[in-house]
């Protein structure tokens, strides 16, 4: 069992073992717990379960053996909808429905709080609309809300992704190598961006990072999946001569 | 390869496709029929248009109401988002109406609602939903999960994601196999009125069996006229409303 104050812990996992098929274990006995507030990266080779990991901890899938916890409500007991006031998820190809609108697919972060009326015919609360448009202005794309989303770049999707999950406003935000298609400027950009967003909003961000350079310059703790086992973890304010290779090259 | 061309031949052969005087006949009695179709009797224009106008409208309506009913069937047939159960429910009624083919649905309706277009066009409406149900029903089942996923994670109903992931991320096809369907239901409803079910069939069936060759060939024509449209329709559709860039 993991020794944590519950306070400071936003998501925990505990002996947390998936397989696809049978006995191939992709995540082994996993132990993690992320602090509230903070930005957890979670680095490691192809093939080491990072997605997995980043689906089994956003309830996306159910592991065979182990719990997670979010802020100290058990996910394997809620139903995934109910879980959204807690867990934002941003997949890895954004998730983004490319015959919407940017706006529109800001306003799927809102369905959480929206019934089935007026909603269904395309009409959201005006309150929605301001804070939805609120969220592109602040993601510096404000000027995009009538675009539709196959139309723009893959640096502005991205915004969108997150202006969507700023509209959900979750508690821990979940994101699977959401950057790894950009430029490492573009890349440190939408970081830096989403950062700003958490600590405003008082998110506990966590994502799959493969880039040292971005881990480096934004994460507050760093795990190292490898085989479907977290072999290290650490601060990143660790010394420079401390901190793994991984994190160096 | 040459196993499936063996199986092809002796197919053929059992079909008599190799029977030369049979063929022979055939292509000469076409020069014949091609002779007493030229040139085409203009005078049965107006007869010919009116019951090609009913043929139009039988097939319009027919599929529009065959769309409305598929939607929420194809719905309910995508197993991501309903229970296996209520998929498969939903699946055995689509393939169910798809095996009658629509001759046979205008028969029925023409028993149950007498002869005429109202027949024609619910037989044209039953085809119409076996055939997009299941069309659909595989479409929406091939929306890109990490979509589906991405949305039911903030909270979004399996009724909001069939709203606003599964329709707009199904657009296109819908469009597309929506035209190809009412293409296809122009061409089909042109026979319907060989069983008392309304439209151009039944002047045509005329023509036929007086041997008017040359009014038959008009009504071929105009046939041939309001297809050429409806492509042409369908590709203005398809550039308004479809994507165009990934």
């Amino acid at each position: 069992m993991i020794q944590a104050d519950h306070q400071n812990i936003a998501l925990q996992a505990e002996g947390i073992c998936f397989a696809y098929r049978g006995e191939e274990w992709v995540l082994k006995d996993i132990f993690l717990s992320i602090p509230r507030g903070k930005a957890t990266m979670i680095m490691g080779p192809s093939g080491s379960g990072k997605t997995t990991l980043m689906k089994v901890l956003a309830g996306i899938l159910e592991p065979q053996r182990g719990r997670v916890d979010v802020l100290n409500h058990e996910i394997g007991k809620r139903t995934r909808r109910s879980l959204y006031s807690l867990i934002g998820y941003i997949p890895q190809q954004l998730g983004l429905v490319r015959n919407l609108t940017s706006l529109e697919n800001v306003l799927m972060g809102a369905l959480g709080r929206c019934g089935h009326g007026k909603v269904m015919l395309g009409l959201f609360p005006r309150h929605e609309i301001e804070q939805a448009q609120a969220a592109l202005d602040l993601m510096g794309i404000g000027d995009k809300g009538s675009e539709k989303v196959f139309r723009l770049s893959g640096g502005q999707r991205q915004r969108v992704a997150i202006a969507r999950t700023l509209l959900q406003r979750p508690r821990v935000v979940l994101a699977d190598e959401f950057v790894s298609d950009l430029d490492l400027a573009l890349a440190s950009e939408i970081l830096r961006l989403m950062r700003q967003v958490a600590e405003r909003e008082q998110m506990t961000f966590v994502a799959n990072m493969h880039e040292p350079q971005l881990v480096r310059e934004f994460a507050d703790q760093v795990l190292i999946l490898d085989h479907g086992q977290i072999v290290r973890r650490f601060p990143t304010d660790e010394p420079q001569e401390r901190l793994p290779s991984e994190v160096l090259q | 390869m040459a196993l499936v061309a063996i199986l092809l031949s002796i197919v053929l052969g059992q079909l008599g496709f190799f029977d030369a005087a049979r063929l022979t006949k055939g292509l000469r009695n076409l020069g014949i029929l091609t002779l007493e179709m030229i040139p085409p009797d203009a005078s049965v224009l107006p007869v010919a248009g009116k019951a090609l106008w009913e043929t139009v409208q039988m097939s319009f309506a027919g599929t529009m109401l065959g769309f409305l009913v598929s939607l929420p069937l194809s719905i309910l047939g995508t197993r991501h988002l309903f229970s296996a159960p209520v998929s498969n429910l939903s699946r055995l009624i689509a393939a169910g109406i798809r095996t009658v083919p629509v001759l046979l649905w205008a028969i029925l309706f023409v028993i149950l609602v007498g002869l005429g277009p109202l027949a024609g066009t619910l037989g044209v409406a039953a085809y119409t939903v076996g055939y997009l149900a299941k069309i659909y029903a595989e479409l929406f089942e091939g929306t890109d999960p990490e979509i589906v996923e991405a949305v039911r994670g903030t909270g979004a109903s399996r009724f909001h994601l069939v709203r606003f992931v599964v329709f707009p991320e199904g657009a296109n096809a819908i469009l597309t196999q929506l035209l190809f369907m009412l293409e296809y239901n122009i061409r089909a409803s042109s026979i319907l009125g060989f069983v008392g079910a309304g439209g151009v069939g039944f002047v045509m069936q005329v023509y036929l069996q007086t041997l008017e060759y040359r009014r038959l060939a008009t009504v071929l024509l105009l046939i041939l006229l309001v297809v050429l449209m409806m492509d042409g329709v369908g590709a203005w559709l398809r550039k308004r409303f479809l994507l165009t860039a990934h």
